[in-house]
Formats: C-alpha cells, structure tokens, sequence
C-alpha cells in the first residue's frame, strides 16, 4: 500500500507541477504527523465528530450475499446492511452504501472516499494493520472448491499438493494457499477465482464458506463445482480509518445489541446465527 | 500619375537577402510584368505588396496614401493591414481556391463577408446579395465559365480553376492586380485560355503587375518590364527596349536562356 | 439454456442500466473533449513559447501514461494527500471524477489529431483568405475549418470508437458501468449468482453501439466527400 501512495505521490506531482507544488510538498512531508488543527484530518481522532459534522456514514461495500445485497428495489439490505443502518442511527446519522472496487478498499478510505469498509471482511494481517478494525462479529472459514466429479479425492489439506489454485488476490484464502506452499494463480474477485475452476484453468479455488454456501452446487450457477475441506479458520469485521474513534463505538454498539438481542435477531432472517461472534 | 510607387524596400530572410533595394512605380491602367530566374526575388516582391510578408525596410504608397513605411510602426497593425490588402488582389500560381465552394460561391464568399460588417447589411440583406451574385456571375461569364459555375474546383481544369481565381481576385474590384506565375501549374495546352483572359483584362486597362515565366506574353501584354536578378532589378523599362535591346549583360544572359 | 432464457430479463435489466452509464460517460466525454481538445492544438501550436511548451508537456503526461492510473489519481489524489474529498463518495462523484479525467485524456489525443489537421491544410488557403480581406476568425469558420474536419474525421473516427470500449476503465474507481453490472452476477447480485454469460454478453451491446457509430461516421465521412 505504501508504494502505491509513493507511486501516485510522485505521478501526482508531476501532474500538478505549477498549480499545486507549493501544497503538495507541504502535505507530502506532514501528513502523517500533521495536528488535530485541521478539522478534516483523520488522523486527530476526531473521525466520529467528522462523520456526525456530514451527517452520514458513507459505507463502502461490495454486492455480496448475504451480507450486503438488494433483493428487490433500490435498497441495501442483508446481515450487514441492516445493522450499518443501526449503527448510523445510533450515531444519528444517515447511512449511506457505495459500492466500491476491493482492491481499492484502503484507498478509498484514506481518501475519505468511504468512511468504513462493512462487507464480510476477513481480518487478515493486511486488513488488520492499515484499517482501525472493530471486533469479530462473524465466524468463517476458507474452503476449497473443486469440481463435484472430483471432490472424492481432495477431502483433506494432505490431498491438495498436486492442485493448481485460483485465489482473490489479497485475499484470506491467498494468504491460506500461501501458507500451504501450493501452487496458485492470483485473480481479481472470488468469483473470478470460481470462473477459473468452471472454465478449467485451474484446477481448484479457495474462497469464504458463506460464499461458497450461496455460490456453488446444486441450484446455483455453479452447479458442477462442490467445496470440500476449509483451510482456516477466520473472522469478519468491520474497517474504519487508522486511529478513527468509530472502532470504539461500533464494539460498543455490537456489545449492546448482542445483550438486547437485536443483533442475533437481524443474523437469523439472513440464515447467518450460527457464525455470529459473542459480544 | 502614379497609381503604385514602392520605394527602397528590403526584405531579408533568416539567411539570405531576398530584395534588395527595390524601388519601382507603375501608371495607373498598365500592366507591369516583372521576369527573371527562380529565387530572383520577383514572387517575394509580390508577396510584400499584398503584406502576406513585412519588408524590413522600405514604403508602399496607393494613390499617394502610405500604405506602409517601416519606420512607422502604426503602418504595421494587423487590423489596419487587412482594409489596406483590398487595395491589391493577388492570384497565386497553384489558385488556392476554396475547395467546399461552387466556383460561384468562390467569388463571392470575400464579398459577402465584407457587405456583412455593412451598417445596413441586415436592412437590405437580400438586395446586397442579390447584387453579389449578379456580379460574380456576370465576372464568371467574363471568364468564359458561366456553365461552370455550380462546380466545385476538383471538378474544373486547372486552366478553369485559374479563371476563376481571376474572377474571385476581381470580385473585390482591386486597385492593382497580381499575378504570380498564374501559368506555372498549368499543362502547356491549358496556359492559353488563362494568358488569354489575362491579355482581355490588359486590354480593358486593368492596372495588374504580372510576374511570369511567359516571356512572350510578358513581350505583347506588358507596358513595362522590369528584370530581376539575385534580389535586385537590374534592368526595367519598355518591353521593347528590354527585350530587344538589353542594356545590362545578365539581362541578355537570361533572355539567350528562355525561349520567346 | 433455459436457466439463461430465465435469467435473461433480470441480467437485460441490469446490463441496460450500466450501460446508460457507459453512454453517459462516452456523450460527456465527447462534448467535452472535443472543444477541450481543440484549445490545447491552438495552445500547441501557439507562437508564444511557455504556451506551447506547457500545452506539450500536458500533451506528454497524459499520452504518457495510462488512463487507469489517471482516474486513480484524480479520484484518489485529493482525499489521500490534500486531505480533502472534493468528490465524495457517491456515484455522482465518482461518474464527476470519471468524466474530469476522460476528458482531460481524450482532450489531448483529439488535439494531436486537430493539429495534424489544421496544419494539413495548405497554407495557400489562410493566405487567399488573407489578400481577400478576411479576418482570422472569419478564415477559420469560413475556409479552414470544413477543410480540417474532413481530415480528421477517419482518425477522430478511431479515437471514438476506441472511447466506447475505454469507458469501461472507470470502474477502476466504482463507476457501475456495463462490465461492473456484467461482473456482478459472477459473485451475486440480483438473486442470480455465479453466472458467467452475463459479462460476455456484454460484447453484444459494444458490438452493437460501436456498429451504430460505424455507420454514422461513415456517413459523415460520405458527406464530407463532395469536395477535395
């Protein structure tokens, strides 16, 4: 991440050469250290009096089953969809969904594009370390897809050394393969990663179970393709700027409403309360 | 009197001296035809006349009025030179007409233009077009294209595109005419219509300085000839005289190289 | 098959959708562009010196490198380093920062193709227009201008058509253009999930818009060819 900041500083630069050289060099030596003055600056704390000052909470998402899709109309709804709408509520602030391309998920918030990414994320190492992340809300786990003809043969982790994987790039299944020393080719999108092994390119993917379950076999789109053994175990939550105080406020939030079972309530009409977190 | 008189002018390009001290003047109703070789100068001369390039040193006087002097820089504003071009039409060796215009629309367009800056032009918009059109087709039946004139000029001969570049420079109705070796581009069968229009408006007392490779034309249509060399006139004077009894030795090595 | 047939009027809808995006983005460009382009060639082509050294410079930078990174920059560029959003995140901002970084990229390859152009025509146009008393802008509207369109129409023609297919760049920054909507059904979306037809047919709309404009320049161009 810190190189493509350094990549598009530099571009940036020359681009703006004469017309903002003067503020682009100021900014690009104290961004990180520049004071709690500047009220839009992030980095001060003050994310939660930034957000409530605008009025709503610009939530970036992907179209993702169960957590955030629209079933019918124009409306956001799914597990997470419903309790970001709480949650603003209880900021009082209006909730506002953008869908967002995953790869630019980090720069969407540094660039005050969103104000957190909710959309079943995987706490991994990468998400962990450059977002300000709430606690665990949700249980999943990484599991491999193969062709249903096959699946007999790959029901366990020893099985899988002569297959060659699909994996989203930067993804929790990456990072699973990885870590296996199997072989793997990285793709933009788990759905991509599913392409590959319908259209025979490779020959297996890793992606999330709740995916999985909504995805492949029988009635979906993928029918032919199955998912055997999960490779880790993992879990969801919630991204919000580095050093943003909404972090805070959201494990509070999550805490209240698991105790006033509002929480297991909204998981159950999306088919999703066995994997919900104790809060 | 004199209707054109330049004096003294010098024109220089980056590294070469294109005119040297040029100093002519012409009657009014005559015919003028300045000859010589290739890079003699005769073509930028024109050229100055017509202010498509700036003399660096030098005046141009119209009927007494300065029309330019480089001393005087006030001569030089773009916005004074364009009503001072009018004074002058030019016809260019490879025509330069307008290729999306008829050949009618070709002699009328600068007119229209013009008649459009007119006080009263929205007044008696239809009755000044009207008139235009009466004259340039009146100009284009002169040139012997009257059938022609609904043409565009990739559909006309070369010798009919010059014609009607004489017709569009006339249209303005100049004080003085310019030719620059209007025959130049032309096929040998073709440059006879053009030279023939050309001597009609000769003999009709148009005021035109002619410069041309045609020395035999330049002999008949001419009151005056000048002859240039290396940026300089080396000799002017009747075309008799200039022709037939040459004063200077580089005249008469010129004129054993051309045919007549 | 039939699964296809069943799916079709839900994955039409959405595609109609995106691609009302992808028209939108394509027609602003363009009117954008097009004069845009035009004052960087006259910028290009200026006498005075820093003017036409800046406008080759722009020229250079945004020919130089990719659009993709363009609309990174642009979109990204003012929240991450000036600290301050200017788009937002809505789609209206984002189809906003699209459109700036479109235009600006097409506005310098239309300029290169207007200068090319303009300096195609003969010089002996401007200087009959100038002994026949017109003025510089009359010479423009009146003699160049017909002249430089009929030129540049087959390259323009290119550049429009490679446009079409360029829009699909913007979904780099969210821009729910038809690919976006065609993806979508591979993850799920619309209740149909894991569909793969929906992004190749796709194809059929650019197949079908890019053979509507085909003709229409071809037209034009047909047009343009009563005079040399």
């Amino acid at each position: 991440m810190k190189k493509w900041i350094t990549i598009l500083l530099t571009a940036a630069m020359v681009l703006s050469l004469a017309a903002c050289g003067n503020s682009g060099a100021d900014k690009d030596s104290g961004a990180d250290a520049s004071s709690g003055a500047d009220s839009s600056d992030d980095s001060s704390g003050s994310d939660m009096e930034y957000v409530k000052g605008k009025g709503k909470l610009v939530i970036g998402i992907t179209d993702f089953e169960p957590m955030d899709y629209k079933a019918d109309g124009d409306e956001w709804i799914g597990f997470d969809a419903d309790m970001a709408k709480a949650f603003a509520e209880s900021l009082g602030v209006e909730a506002e969904f953008v869908e967002i391309d995953w790869d630019n998920k980090i720069m969407e918030l540094d660039g005050k594009t969103i104000d957190c990414v909710w959309n079943g994320m995987t706490l991994t190492s990468e998400v962990t370390s450059s977002m300000e992340c709430s606690n665990a809300y949700c249980n999943n786990a990484q599991v491999v897809i193969v062709p249903s003809d096959v699946a007999d043969k790959y029901q366990d982790k020893d099985s899988l050394s002569d297959l060659t994987f699909a994996v989203e790039a930067g993804s929790a299944g990456e990072e699973a393969v990885e870590n296996l020393e199997l072989e793997f080719t990285s793709v933009k999108a788990q759905a991509d990663a599913l392409m590959e092994v319908a259209a025979g390119t490779s020959d297996a993917a890793v992606i999330d179970s709740l995916m999985a379950a909504a995805m492949v076999g029988e009635g979906t789109g993928y029918a032919d393709l199955t998912y055997t053994c999960g490779l880790n175990d993992e879990e969801y939550g919630v991204g919000f700027r580095k050093g943003s105080d909404l972090a805070k406020a959201l494990n509070d939030f999550f805490a209240s409403s698991y105790e006033d079972g509002s929480m297991l309530e909204c998981a159950e009409k999306y088919g999703v309360q066995a994997a919900v977190i104790e809060q | 009197m004199a209707i054109l008189e330049a004096e003294h002018i010098c024109k220089s390009f980056s590294r070469t001296e294109a005119l040297k001290d040029i100093s002519f003047s012409l009657e009014k109703g005559q015919a003028l035809s300045i000859i010589g070789s290739s890079g003699s100068g005769k073509t930028t001369l024109l050229r100055c006349l017509n202010f498509l390039e700036t003399p660096d040193k030098g005046v141009i006087r119209v009927n007494n009025e300065v029309l330019f002097d480089a001393e005087d820089p006030s001569t030089r504003q773009e916005s004074a030179i364009r009503k001072k071009r009018l004074h002058f039409g030019l016809v260019f060796q490879s025509f330069n007409l307008f290729p999306q215009y008829t050949a009618l629309k070709n002699v009328m367009l600068a007119r229209e233009l013009l008649a459009s800056e007119q006080a009263d032009y929205k007044a008696r918009k239809k009755e000044i077009q009207e008139e235009i059109r009466a004259e340039a087709e009146s100009l284009l039946m002169k040139m012997g294209l009257s059938n022609r004139k609904d043409n565009y000029p990739h559909q006309l001969s070369g010798g009919q595109c010059q014609r009607v570049a004489i017709a569009r420079a006339l249209a303005l109705k100049p004080d003085i005419l310019c030719f620059d070796e209007p025959t130049s581009a032309l096929d040998p069968e073709l440059t006879g219509e053009v030279l023939k229009v050309i001597r009609e408006l000769a003999d009709d007392n148009t005021t035109m300085v002619i410069v041309t490779h045609e020395m035999a034309f330049a002999r008949d249509v001419a009151d005056h000839v000048i002859f240039m060399d290396d940026g300089s006139i080396v000799e002017q004077g009747d075309p008799i005289q200039v022709f037939e009894h040459p004063a200077e030795e580089r005249t008469r090595q010129f004129l054993s190289k051309v045919t007549i | 098959m039939g699964q296809i047939m069943e799916q079709m009027p839900i994955v039409v809808d959405a595609l109609n959708v995106g691609f009302l995006q992808t028209l939108k983005l394509f027609f602003v460009t363009l009117i954008g562009a097009f004069p845009l382009g035009l004052v960087i060639a006259f910028g290009s082509m200026s006498r005075f010196r820093p003017l036409s050294y800046l406008s080759k410079f722009v020229v250079w930078i945004i020919r130089g490198t990719p659009l993709m990174i363009q609309l990174l920059i642009i979109y990204y560029f003012p929240g991450l380093v000036l600290h301050n959003p200017i788009w937002g995140g809505g789609e209206a901002g984002r189809f906003l920062a699209a459109s700036v970084s479109f235009i600006l990229n097409y506005a310098c390859y239309f300029s290169e193709i207007y200068r090319g152009g303009i300096q195609g025509v003969p010089v002996g146009q401007e200087e009959a227009g100038l002994v026949l008393g017109m003025t510089r802008s009359q010479i423009f509207f009146k003699i160049t201008l017909l002249q430089m369109i009929k030129r540049i129409v087959p390259p323009m023609s290119n550049e429009i058509i490679t446009l079409v297919k360029d829009t699909s760049l913007a979904r780099i920054i969210a821009l729910q253009e038809i690919i976006w909507a065609g993806q979508a059904f591979m993850k799920g979306s619309h209740g149909i999930s894991g569909a793969i037809w929906p992004l190749f047919f796709t194809a059929v709309y650019y197949l079908i818009f890019n053979g509507i404009l085909t003709m229409l320049l071809g037209r034009l161009e047909r047009k343009l060819d009563y005079f040399r």
